[in-house]
């Protein structure tokens, strides 16, 4: 019964459902623009980004709110958010792992 | 650039309530947990063959289903309801001003279901009515306009249209007892128990689940489509409940409710399942031990309906369906849930301290005291399978030694709050220099 759209079928720790979704890395760090997406899509998105950088690169967070149901996952995994500038109507965070 | 903890609540104040609304309504539920197991314990000898009408087993479990799963309910949806209609509670006075009425309404109404005495009864339903009206114009008010999460939020439609329905017919119950019945008591009874457990608590519960349950295994939402594949054959199953209950066709229109019922359970809990299947976090330990069992339950829930509408010839299906899906499915996930949520909760408002410096905020398993929660699930499944076993074998004592064990279980529930709130409150370090 329906099972096809209902299950994903790929592993989400090496392809996950959000593992290709608007990354880039620019000087600053490693971005990932999680902006329109539903909940929890962007926590799945940013922590499963964290989760598989090894080195200790700074990530640089697009989004259109400010995602408060995220901190206490970050905070789980040994990492900090900081309020960064944005573009008008952006929150832009920057997350680093904790000394 | 701003500190963590800045960023914390920066823009969040918008959308999150102030942590003493949700928090004096899970705290208040915590509480009356503890009541209705000890009012369970006065009621154990009528509790086997218990099948409504005035006495401790009905105000046992009204503090579990008003007290406990209604005002979780009310709780949780206040602050996790904003999340998915991108839009704020309209202001924070009138959930707080929903909590001071019906609070109190559910103790002096429990009241006076366990002693008999109506005026208590009138006094607290009169309370809760008016607390519940209140609340359904908030929830109204944030789903009207709802940008985002469209099968959360037409839950929350089906929730409201259901507390409608459970508002009527519990004054209409209420009524008989101080003679001013508006249905009469059989059809109203038959309306207020299906609507009330599978319409405005199992509404919220599947529409709720669609945010937390993704968010705790860090999977995606599930797919719009089928959460509201699921709603539709649910509110089928409603209405065919709804119908019955006035007396034509009574059995058939039953039959077919909970041939949509299953349906709905199954569309839902596959969503769930995959769920967690895919998401980033796979062991969810104790919590969700309790979350699958409560499924279990909520399947299991369905077969007894069935007898029930059957009449099958035992004199304890009706309270065996209320033990099912009031304490196995309902209770058994909240109770599952809010011990995560509470922590996650308090993790996030930790963030600024009492008097209001940055911090660094705790994390959510700091705060989580396991001692107790191992003792309460201990305790609950226990408490559970003695009341099956004091139904099955009509047994008082069996009644009396499952709400005792209940009751240990209950407080240590209360423990595990009281540490969450007393660790989210402590001294935490400094939030670092931005």
């Amino acid at each position: 019964m329906m099972t096809e759209s209902m299950m994903p079928s790929h592993s989400p720790l090496t392809d996950g459902p959000f593992a290709q979704w608007r990354r880039w890395t620019d000087g600053d760090g490693l971005h990932i623009d999680v902006r329109g997406l539903a909940p929890p899509g962007p926590i799945v998105a940013i922590i499963e980004l964290i989760e598989s950088i090894e080195i200790s690169t700074p990530v640089i967070v697009h989004h259109e709110r400010d995602p408060t149901m995220l901190y206490p996952e970050l905070s789980e995994l040994g990492w900090t958010a900081a309020r960064i500038d944005g573009e008008p109507g952006e929150v832009r965070l920057r997350l680093e792992r904790s000394p | 650039m701003t500190g963590v903890a800045g960023t914390f609540l920066g823009g969040a104040t918008s959308r999150l309530l102030p942590a003493s609304i949700p928090f004096r309504y899970f705290g208040a539920a915590v509480a009356f947990h503890v009541a209705a197991w000890v009012a369970l314990i006065q009621g154990a000898d009528a509790m086997p063959r218990f099948a409504g009408g005035l006495g401790w087993p009905l105000a046992a479990l009204h503090l579990t289903t008003l007290g406990v799963l209604a005002m979780s309910a009310i709780g949780a949806s206040l602050q996790l309801l904003p999340v998915a209609t991108r839009q704020p509670v309209a202001a924070a006075r009138w959930p707080a001003a929903i909590w001071w009425i019906y609070t109190p309404g559910v103790a002096v109404a429990a009241a006076g279901m366990g002693t008999g005495i109506i005026a208590l009864l009138a006094a607290g339903g009169g309370a809760i009515v008016v607390a519940l009206i209140v609340y359904a114009i908030v929830l109204a008010r944030n789903l009207i306009g709802a940008k985002g999460m469209p099968a959360v939020v037409a839950h929350g439609w089906a929730a409201f249209a259901s507390l409608v329905v459970v508002l009527a017919t519990a004054a209409s119950l209420v009524g008989t007892y101080v003679g001013a019945p508006g249905l009469a008591r059989g059809p109203a009874l038959a309306l207020h128990i299906p609507v009330a457990a599978y319409g405005f608590m199992g509404m919220l519960a599947l529409g709720l689940s669609y945010i937390l349950v993704p968010m705790f295994a860090l999977s995606p939402a599930p797919a719009d489509r089928w959460a509201l594949a699921s709603l539709a054959l649910a509110v089928a199953a409603l209405l065919l409940a709804a119908a019955a209950a006035f007396g034509v066709a009574t059995q058939p229109l039953r039959i077919a409710a909970i041939a949509a019922g299953s349906a709905a359970v199954v569309v839902h809990l596959r969503l769930m399942t995959a769920a967690l299947a895919t998401g980033l976090r796979r062991e969810l330990g104790r919590s969700f031990r309790l979350v699958r069992i409560a499924w279990a339950c909520l399947i299991a829930s369905l077969p007894v309906a069935l007898a029930v509408a059957l009449d099958v010839p035992f004199d304890g299906t009706t309270a065996l369906f209320g033990l099912v899906v009031i304490g196995g499915w309902l209770l058994t996930f909240l109770l599952g849930i809010l011990q995560r949520i509470v922590p996650f909760l308090a993790s996030m408002h930790a963030v600024r301290g009492a008097r209001g410096e940055k911090r660094r905020p705790p994390t959510p398993s700091s705060l989580t005291a396991e001692r107790p929660l191992a003792v309460h699930f201990a305790c609950h499944l226990a408490a559970l399978a003695l009341l099956a076993f004091a139904i099955v074998g009509d047994s008082a004592a069996a009644a009396r030694a499952g709400a005792l064990v209940g009751t240990a279980g209950a407080v240590a529930f209360a423990a595990f709050f009281a540490i969450a709130l007393r660790r989210m409150a402590g001294p935490a370090s400094a939030a670092p220099a931005a």
